[in-house]
């Protein structure tokens, strides 16, 4: 934990430029390494399904990752697209990645999300008379209120009752969908139509960026020809304000300060005063309202602007957001470059049936090979067969644990000095380290 | 209006049979997850698992004409996916939450991607009668008025489901077995100075869980539908999760919780008459195990040692 203080005390311009590219190889090396090995594996599996000799195999391998890339990045309308579909999930990750720093699995984003899109469906509805610089605040907040309650519910039940967060967010997620399907099916359905809601009126919905710059800034920079075709919306805006804030309540707060100790180890974080109940609260309410925000800011932002029963359980925006959060390992630029990764794959994904003749569900076994990916953490499970001299440190793991409250026993002394001696020291120190520190507890 | 119908749906002997049927189901993923994490591996895969199950069992019982096959094809499939988890979260020591997760993407992804290539894009059709898991008749018994149509007309799987209930019950309580898993699971360093293997047992006990899941998954498609629709599980493995978690890790609780799961899903679509939303009915074993949880289990304790990988001492 000590080297990277040493470190900074070297200034010299050179050995800036060293630190920074260490931090660069700690933040992104790994996450890297994941995608690249299970794009390697998808290429495999794809050349194992293929019919025809060998060489026919490759270049479907290959050409399937071209029309991915063409498809989700290849163009500036497609690249459009994908940020359209990378919006929700730079929300909903947030919301997964703020629960995982208090050590909790928020599996919960998914109901969180449907509750939010349909409260802002409602007051879009409801209230469509007012006017759109007084509606949409409205529903985002009404969304965000929602997911924060639907999030915080998980919360109490976790502070006061001991309930397992993943066995209750379960739970609620399945009383989401069928709650929210009631309420699109039965009193917010449209006339002669079974399974969705109206339309969100015009000023009730969040305009095309594109539309939004030729409006705003275009009246004097050059405008964007043809705007209509790049579908991506404003709330991409709204999901880099929400990036920002993210990144300051974690890095800049107390509060997300006693978030990392109480994710790291709850014991000592209830020695050192911090009040455990309270935050887990707090911070399911707050990852509650992100997803929340999800959800409005796709019923908002994009066609077809309204709630359709069916989609609820279907949709894996929520799920996806688990994967997107380990990925960019709970920080905001990280979660960011997580959803372009999910958003293009699933923006390309759908077209390769018709390019090189595979099941679009190649992408799913994708997503699901990086999460193998990070989970494994290839580069310590390798230190560990390597001789010991060979093994110079030990990085910060790519994924913080959800298990370091097992082993507080051992460890407790050790994390209480150190929150004793600080909390502005010791927070840079467990900024330096990542997030877990069970791996050097192992060690010890 | 409401209570004459309740009534009604209650004393049906095909009310009870339908929740007894879907509480099979539930059972044995939620054994297998039991088995997991009482030897302190987190499983969270028992979706994918019965989902590979599900697809494995028909597309081997069409290719081979025998249900047999596809049953045994599933449940093979189960154990080597589960193989997977076991070897990530033992041997690599990876996060055990987010390898039960990609494994349930895996095995969604897998199935859809296999599908069209395996079916020339054609989908699967509904199975004969020959290739489905017989219903079983137990003869006279099964002519009692009520009680045989309940428990003497199920499915072939159910009663092995309730003969692996007393079989997991009886190991996880009064054997040497037992006792090393639970061992393992609280305190993995105290059974190996004991001289127990503690990765074989968390193998042994994962790969079950995979062969448990992957028999519930041909007890639904082969069984149940008699057909693969995609992603046909549609968080039914959660559910098991949540039985393992609602029944205190045992396989008595367990059970008692897959059963409060059927009775709400056989209530709800049932129940219709009644002129209540059958959206809002759903949401009935749902809220029922939150209100459970919240007022009458109480804190439930995992295993100690769930979720923590192993490491000898020494390494």
């Amino acid at each position: 934990m000590a080297s990277p203080t040493v470190q900074r005390r070297t200034s010299a311009p050179a050995s800036q430029l060293a630190r920074w590219m260490q931090k660069f190889r700690a933040a992104l090396g790994r996450p890297l390494i994941a995608v690249l090995v299970a794009f390697v594996l998808g290429g495999i599996i794809i050349m194992i399904t293929t019919p025809g000799p060998l060489d026919n195999r490759f270049i479907t391998a290959v050409s399937t990752y071209y029309y991915l890339i063409a498809g989700s990045f290849g163009s500036l309308q497609s690249i459009s697209y994908t940020l359209a579909k990378a919006t929700p999930l730079i929300f909903a990750g947030l919301a997964v990645a703020i629960a995982y720093r208090a050590g909790l699995f928020n599996i919960g984003a998914a109901g969180q999300l449907t509750v939010g899109s349909m409260v802002a469906g409602i007051i879009g509805i409801q209230l469509a008379a007012l006017p759109g610089w007084l509606l949409v605040p409205l529903m985002l907040l009404g969304s965000m209120v929602a997911g924060g309650i639907w999030g915080g519910i998980v919360g109490v039940l976790k502070a006061w009752r001991g309930a397992h967060e993943v066995v209750t967010s379960i739970m609620l997620n399945w009383t989401a969908f069928y709650v929210c399907a009631f309420l699109v099916e039965g009193p917010f359905q449209a006339p002669k139509l079974s399974q969705q809601t109206l339309p969100m009126a015009p000023q009730a919905t969040i305009p095309s960026l594109a539309i939004l710059y030729n409006q705003t800034l275009g009246t004097f920079l050059p405008q964007i020809p043809d705007p209509a075709q790049y579908t991506v919306d404003a709330g991409l805006l709204i999901a880099f304000v929400a990036m920002l804030v993210y990144w300051f309540i974690t890095a800049r707060t107390t509060f997300g300060y006693e978030l990392r100790v109480i994710g790291q180890n709850p014991k000592a974080a209830r020695y050192a005063g911090i009040s455990v109940r309270k935050n887990i609260v707090m911070v399911m309410f707050m990852a509650g309202a992100f997803a929340g925000l999800a959800g409005a800011v796709r019923l908002m932002g994009q066609a077809p602007y309204q709630l359709i029963s069916s989609a609820f359980s279907t949709d894996s925006t929520g799920f996806d957001a688990i994967g997107v959060a380990l990925l960019g390992r709970t920080t905001s630029i990280g979660v960011l470059l997580a959803s372009l990764l999910f958003g293009g794959l699933q923006q390309a994904g759908p077209y390769l049936q018709s390019y090189v003749d595979v099941p679009g569900d190649i992408i799913t076994i994708m997503q699901a090979l990086v999460l193998f990916s990070i989970a494994i953490e290839y580069l310590p499970s390798l230190q560990r067969f390597m001789p010991s001299f060979l093994v110079k440190s030990s990085r910060p793991p790519l994924v913080p644990s959800l298990i370091t409250t097992k082993p507080a026993e051992e460890k407790g002394e050790a994390d209480m000095q150190a929150v004793e001696s600080g909390h502005r020291a010791t927070s840079d120190t467990v900024e330096k380290t990542g997030l877990k520190p069970t791996s050097s507890g192992q060690e010890e | 209006m409401f209570f004459p119908i309740l009534g009604r749906v209650l004393i049906s002997a095909d009310f009870w049979q339908a929740s007894l049927q879907f509480a099979a189901l539930l059972l044995l993923p939620a054994l297998g997850g039991l088995l997991s994490e009482r030897s302190g591996v987190i499983n969270l895969a028992m979706e994918g698992l019965m989902l590979i199950g599900a697809y494995v069992g028909v597309m081997m019982a069409i290719a081979t004409h025998s249900v047999w096959l596809g049953v045994l094809g599933a449940v093979i499939a189960g154990g080597l996916l589960a193989l997977v988890h076991a070897i990530v979260s033992i041997n690599f020591m990876a996060n055990q939450t987010v390898s039960g997760i990609a494994i349930n993407l895996a095995a969604l992804g897998l199935t859809n991607f296999l599908l069209p290539i395996q079916t020339q894009g054609q989908g699967i059709r509904a199975l004969d009668d020959a290739l489905r898991l017989p219903q079983l008749h137990w003869g006279p018994l099964a002519n009692i008025p009520f009680i045989g149509p309940v428990l003497f007309q199920q499915n072939i799987i159910f009663y092995v489901a309730i003969i692996i209930l007393v079989g997991i019950q009886f190991l996880l309580f009064r054997t040497n077995i037992g006792l090393r898993i639970r061992a393992v699971g609280e305190h993995p360093h105290a059974a190996d100075t004991a001289g127990v293997n503690v990765r074989l047992v968390r193998y042994a006990c994962v790969v079950s869980s995979g062969l448990l899941s992957g028999l519930a998954g041909a007890f639904l498609s082969l069984g149940i539908a008699g057909i693969f629709n995609q992603n046909m599980t549609a968080g039914q493995g959660y559910i098991a999760l949540a039985a393992v978690i609602f029944g205190k890790y045992t396989p008595v609780g367990a059970a008692a919780a897959c059963l409060v799961f059927g009775l709400g899903e056989a209530l709800s679509p049932r129940l219709q008459d009644t002129g209540i939303s059958a959206n809002l009915l759903g949401t009935l074993p749902y809220l029922l195990t939150l209100v459970a949880l919240v007022g009458l289990v109480g804190r439930t304790t995992a295993p100690a040692a769930d979720g923590v990988p192993y490491e000898p001492a020494s390494e």
